[in-house]
């Protein structure tokens, strides 16, 4: 076996999950705080994108700065999106609320097509053609500002969730909604909270992992398929799981890409995600739910 | 309004629809509706009955299909035993699928019947030897009643009938089902499944059994599309359609008979009335979906209800 | 039973917002249906399709139209690149709003389904599928304009062999029709001048990281890297994510999809990078350079080659139904376009006689930026 190859798909695996990671760890919080299956989480994800690239050529930023404007963007964007189409929705069935989050969907990668345009976009970033290399292992700069950023935002959002007063809130929401309710938790606060970290962190993922690739209007959807298999496959709710999850799932890939069959890779990802499952259908890092 | 009135009109009117207008491309529509009808009918199973949803639907679809297409390929079957064998394949399909998966619930059972519907779709792309792969199959031979020299099917007007009939039986079947005690123990398993289970319900082959239909009946409009399109590809088992048809479902009013297919015609003659709109038609539809489900999160079904105050058995505790 | 439908024409003319002579406001203009994936995922080839139309419509329709005087009306339907929505816009096109004509075929699975909605019913030209079955299958009335996989696999293949300095190559195909023959294509030419093909990847079409395959290919060490993409966002992707590998051998690009968005996106990884391609941007064409201009005042991208198809189509339309003296005679539209040889933007062609176009093609490089052609 080839050990520079061996490392470089590992490699390639690490920083593909920490994209996945991303995506998932906002998909995770609402699913686990507030048992929404937001079916337009990837179009967050690519508004990040589109953000990025536009902030970067109509007010002339430089790429972090265009980054952090696009996160902060579509956070804001949270707020209405959970006013509009989740908050009315609270008390209706969770196929209900799945449904208008497919709607928004819909309307943000329909939407998107008609204002950004059709054609495939390049975000810049200089980093992105940047190269490191560590003997005979090569990683472009970007990736490795993917892996760094992801790593201490998944540690802040750590911190966050537990140490402070809304983290705490937001636990108990995710245990018990009525319960928090009656203890005085301000349910509404901890909807809009959730909603604007979860779009702020698929708008970061997006920033982050623009550049690598060429984004498009219908870019989300990957991402939300992908986000889907990290959650379930590290534990609903679960932010640790997420980064094992999205980490594990992202090596799978790689190697199996690598070593087994390109074409197949994905198909392993689901084979593994479904033995996962079956031997630990809570996942990973989850706690068993009664349903 | 009584039922008994009710439903033969509604069969009556279904059956004049083709003689309203001599336009192939109002038929091709009306196919469209009568296909997305039963697809809708057989996932509405899934998530109406079972309670679950499940986002590999469009694989048993394709299964259908896909054997339909293959069977016709190799062997010369374009008929009834072709659909038979289609909605076979898809069903035994269902069934290894359903006895792995079933004993899970929620989110997990979704992910998982994406991952089964994933890999499903990723062997049909990459086996070209017996799928053709992303080339497809095309040329695909029109329905007949056992294929090769028999009656071939090759009028629009035609596959509605045949579609329409599939329809029909297969709501008579759903509500034939619902309101006997098998059916009474669907809804006693969906809405409380331990319950249900300290009733003495075996809830696993409840939920096995409604998969396994409604992944055969998957099947059978699979193949039913392959004759008609005579064209296949492996787009047939995408997200799209997944997508489509838990809109169908959801938007009609699941665990109800009439809301997949309603959910169905306004799928269709939405989608087609809006294309006048050019660019902005997508959006729209878009908007008005999420609008539906804002202000009637029971589905167009529940609509009727609100007015008329009715309801039936077996839609009890669907909202 | 056909209804004609003024109030979409009467729209359709607004939006042309040209002021015609008089005479020719009162003749009905020819109707070209046009059936492009104007949403999903291939929203932006459909797009550049229908501008390549529009542009030649207005040309076509400045010179005073066709048939003494009728101009041309493009009606725009939407596929979304999925064959029963191809056959809905089929449909409605001929049996609805009752078109002349219909340019589609776009991708592969739409064409298959569409032809047997047109099967001798109406004239069809399809534009950029490249599936065999296209026409094999296809009908009188169907002609296709695109080289088949294996027409221009065949130059191409010549030119590598003869002026490519390479022993080894190494393939990244996209996993669908067109990649599929491709690579059949490639595997059998490239051996019999003796240029060893050391390992071929699969990707997907929804695929947007391609790290894993170029590692796999960059460890095989051939001399080149072909690279087989059809879609421009996977195609900018792969080329960029090439020369990130670190892979310092040459990398040759795909036949038919060099277009100036692509050169655009990928920047400096296309420098120097050859294809081939049925249009060459920088001929000198009169044809071809009053379209260019044409475009370039309508729409802001530039014009590519799926564009230069479409325009194609509409082109040989016009003749063709100026030489049949009728837009409704098919048999002897037919008869016409297989009749003689056509000259046309993308310079001279004819049809065989089941409807396949014999076009040029020509070896391109990227040069500055600069998509030129390459004079052997």
């Amino acid at each position: 076996m080839d050990y520079v190859v061996f490392a470089q798909q590992l490699t390639n695996g690490l920083v593909n999950g920490m994209t996945y990671v991303l995506i998932a760890t906002g998909l995770t919080l609402v699913f686990g705080v507030l048992h929404i299956i937001n079916f337009a989480h990837g179009e967050f994800y690519m508004l990040g994108a589109f953000f990025t690239y536009f902030a970067a050529k109509l007010l002339g930023l430089d790429y972090i700065s265009a980054a952090v404007v696009a996160t902060l963007g579509v956070a804001v964007l949270g707020i209405f999106a959970n006013r509009l189409f989740f908050w009315p929705l609270r008390k209706e069935h969770e196929f209900t609320v799945l449904l208008s989050s497919l709607g928004l969907a819909l309307l943000l990668t329909n939407g998107g097509e008609l204002i950004f345009g059709a054609d495939p976009k390049y975000v810049p970033s200089p980093f992105a053609d940047s190269v490191f290399e560590v003997g005979q292992l090569i990683v472009t700069q970007q990736r490795v500002l993917i892996f760094v950023v992801g790593a201490l935002v998944l540690f802040g959002l750590n911190l966050f969730i537990r140490h402070s007063r809304m983290g705490k809130m937001m636990r108990a929401t995710a245990q018990n909604p009525e319960g928090a309710a009656l203890s005085g938790v301000n349910i509404r606060q901890v909807y809009t909270v959730t909603f604007v970290l979860a779009c702020g962190l698929a708008a970061l993922a997006g920033a982050l992992v623009g550049p690598t690739a060429m984004i498009f209007p219908t870019v989300g959807s990957w991402a939300v398929l992908k986000g889907f298999i990290v959650v379930i496959l590290g534990g609903l709710g679960s932010i640790p799981g997420a980064l094992i999850g999205g980490l594990t799932l992202g090596v799978v890939e790689s190697l199996a890409g690598g070593y087994i069959s390109l074409g197949f890779a994905q198909a392993i990802g689901y084979a593994i995600i479904i033995v996962v499952l079956l031997w630990r259908p809570q996942g990973l890092f989850g706690t068993a739910r009664r349903t | 309004m009584s039922r008994k009135i009710t439903i033969p009109v509604i069969l009556l009117a279904a059956l004049a629809l083709p003689f309203m207008t001599a336009n192939t491309y109002f038929h091709h529509l009306m196919v469209l509706w009568m296909l997305f009808s039963l697809l809708a009918l057989s996932l509405n199973v899934i998530i109406g009955y079972i309670g679950e949803l499940s986002f590999g639907h469009a694989a048993f679809f394709g299964i259908g299909a896909y054997t339909a297409a293959i069977l016709g390929m190799h062997f010369g079957l374009a008929g009834i035993p072709g659909i038979l064998l289609a909605a076979i394949v898809a069903g035994l399909f269902g069934f290894v699928i359903g006895y792995v998966s079933l004993r899970i619930v929620g989110p997990q059972f979704a992910i998982l019947t994406l991952g089964f519907g994933s890999i499903i779709y990723t062997i049909t792309n990459y086996w070209v030897d017996l799928t053709r792969g992303p080339m497809g199959i095309s040329n695909i031979q029109p329905l007949g009643l056992w294929g090769g020299d028999g009656i071939a099917l090759t009028s629009a007007i035609g596959y509605y009938y045949v579609i329409l009939g599939c329809v029909v039986a297969f709501a008579y079947a759903c509500h034939a089902l619902m309101s006997s005690r098998t059916g009474r123990a669907f809804i006693a398993t969906r809405e409380n499944a331990p319950l249900a289970a300290s009733l003495g319900i075996d809830v696993f082959r409840m939920k096995l059994l409604g998969f396994v239909v409604a992944t055969a009946v998957a099947g059978v409009g699979g193949a039913l599309y392959a004759h008609y399109l005579t064209v296949v590809t492996p787009d047939v088992m995408s997200m799209q359609y997944v997508a489509a048809l838990i809109i169908m479902v959801i938007v009609g009013g699941r665990g109800t008979i009439s809301g997949p297919i309603i959910g169905a015609l306004i799928y269709v003659a939405l989608l087609e009335a809006l294309r006048a709109l050019g660019p902005l038609r997508l959006v729209i539809f878009a908007a008005l979906l999420t609008a539906s489900v804002i202000f009637l999160p029971g589905g167009i079904v529940s609509l009727w209800r609100r007015i008329t105050g009715a309801d039936t058995p077996h839609q009890e505790g669907a909202q | 039973m056909m209804k004609r439908k003024y109030l979409m024409a009467a729209a359709a003319a607004v939006l042309l917002g040209t002021a015609f002579g008089a005479q020719a406001q009162d003749k009905e203009p020819v109707r070209i249906g046009t059936i492009a994936p104007l949403s999903g995922p291939g929203a932006f080839d459909g797009q550049l399709a229908v501008e390549g139309m529009e542009a030649m419509v207005e040309i076509v329709n400045e010179n005073g139209g066709i048939l003494d005087g009728r101009m041309i009306e493009l009606v725009k339907y939407d596929d979304k690149g999925n064959p029963e929505e191809g056959v809905s816009a089929a449909k409605r096109a001929i049996e609805q709003d009752d078109v002349d004509a219909i340019v589609g075929g776009w991708f592969s699975s739409v064409a298959l389904t569409m032809k047997e909605v047109t099967r001798d019913r109406i004239i069809n030209v399809m534009t950029s599928t490249q599936h065999p079955n296209t026409t094999k299958e296809g009908h009188k009335y169907l002609f296709r304009l695109n080289a088949t996989s294996v027409m221009m696999s065949e130059t191409y293949a010549k030119f590598i062999c003869d002026k490519m300095d390479i022993e080894t190559i190494a393939f990244i195909t996209i996993n669908d029709d067109y990649g599929r023959l491709e690579v059949e294509n490639y595997e059998r030419l490239l051996d019999e001048c003796g240029i060893e093909v050391l390992g071929n990847e699969f990707y997907n079409k929804d695929d947007t990281d391609f790290t894993t395959a170029l590692t796999k290919l960059k460890a095989l060490d051939s001399d080149a890297i072909y690279v087989s993409a059809i879609n421009t966002a996977q195609g900018a992707t792969i080329y960029r994510q090439i020369k990130q590998s670190g892979y310092k051998g040459t990398t040759i690009a795909s036949a038919g999809n060099m277009n100036p968005k692509l050169v655009e996106l990928s920047g400096p990884a296309l420098e120097g990078v050859y294809s081939v391609s049925l249009f060459a941007p920088d001929s000198d064409s009169e044809k071809l350079k009053a379209w260019m201009e044409q475009y370039g005042e309508m729409f802001s991208n530039e014009p590519s080659f799926i564009g230069s198809l479409g325009a194609q189509a509409v082109e040989l339309l016009a003749g063709a139904m100026d030489e049949a003296g009728s837009a409704r005679d098919y048999d002897k539209i037919a008869e016409a376009l297989r009749g003689h040889e056509w000259e046309t933007i993308l310079g001279t062609i004819n049809f065989d006689e089941i409807g396949q176009a014999m076009q040029n093609i020509y070896l391109v490089q990227v040069k500055d930026g600069e998509i030129t052609s390459v004079n052997e």
